[in-house]
């Protein structure tokens, strides 16, 4: 095992304590796209976010009308997963930091 | 493009408690393979050369951590971040997991088209699935290579009736319909 000396070793704490306490939770964007119709928007929504059809149609609409919606927040590796599984469905998704500007 | 026998089109319909099917002419059948076929080839091509590390293609790890360059490619494999850095690590670890996954919907497409003797596609919800992500793949690239925009249907109008685009975008709008068919089937199925 490599010694870590006390100083590093503080600050690994302390980087790992933010990570895990982080209260600036991670968000997914799908945003707005010439080509999916907008049925199927609302289809890969319910399907891969077991949304309701009232939530997944207004979602839906939220994209379509000011061309992005969150659709998810979570960790960062969550937010990712998803991003992976809308990106699969051919949607045009995104994930940030959810204290940054969209 | 018409049906068989100059009936009404009439795309995906539920069929009993699990299934959707659909009836294709030799011709739908035909351009249906040829554009799945045409996807499957696209994100092949993409595919890693034999140099690479093959533990790190075992673990999906791929040697690509730029964008594509062409614009199809890029439509269909996105960046999962605004950020450079971070989209470039996120691909390298998912690019490949994201190809394959999506060469799995078309060539289950690919199967179920090749193994129709009659026209008739029969198709569980997980194989519906698999249709609806190949075929919006497939409406993506072509929507790339036509420079689809909201207003497509005016920019229509305006084609001369000669331009052979009018045939790719008469495609186009088919298997949007297809693809509707199919997604309408699905939704009656959640109500």
């Amino acid at each position: 095992m490599v010694k870590l000396d006390e100083e590093v070793d503080a600050k690994v704490d302390e980087a790992i304590k933010e990570l895990f306490n982080s209260e600036k939770p991670w968000i997914t964007i799908v945003w707005d796209d010439p080509v999916n119709l907008m049925s199927y928007v609302t289809y890969v929504l319910m399907e891969l976010f077991s949304f309701s059809r009232e939530k997944a149609h207004e979602l839906m609409m939220q994209i379509h009308t000011q061309g992005k919606a969150v659709v998810s927040t979570g960790s960062r590796e969550e937010m990712e997963h998803d991003v992976a599984r809308l990106h699969e469905y051919g949607l045009w998704a995104t994930l940030q930091r959810g204290d940054q500007v969209i | 493009m018409t049906t068989d026998s100059g009936e009404l089109p009439k795309g995906f319909n539920r069929h009993g408690s699990n299934d959707y099917v659909a009836y294709f002419s030799t011709e739908e059948r035909e351009v249906l393979l040829n554009l799945v076929e045409q996807i499957i080839e696209l994100l092949s091509e993409r595919s890693d050369n034999h140099s690479d590390d093959p533990l790190a293609a075992m673990v999906g790890i791929t040697s690509h951590d730029s964008p594509p360059e062409d614009d199809v490619l890029l439509r269909l494999l996105p960046n999962a971040y605004a950020d450079q850095v971070d989209a470039s690590e996120f691909r390298r670890y998912t690019e490949l997991t994201l190809r394959t996954k999506k060469s799995a919907h078309a060539m289950s497409m690919r199967i179920d088209l090749k193994s129709s003797t009659d026209g008739c596609v029969e198709i569980d919800h997980e194989g519906a699935n698999a249709w609806l992500g190949a075929m919006n793949d497939i409406r993506l690239a072509l929507g790339v290579r036509l420079k689809v925009q909201e207003n497509s249907q005016e920019e229509l109008e305006i084609l001369a009736p000669d331009d052979p685009m009018r045939g790719v975008y008469a495609v186009y709008s088919w298997l949007g319909w297809l693809q509707e068919s199919l997604i309408q089937a699905l939704m009656n199925d959640a109500l």
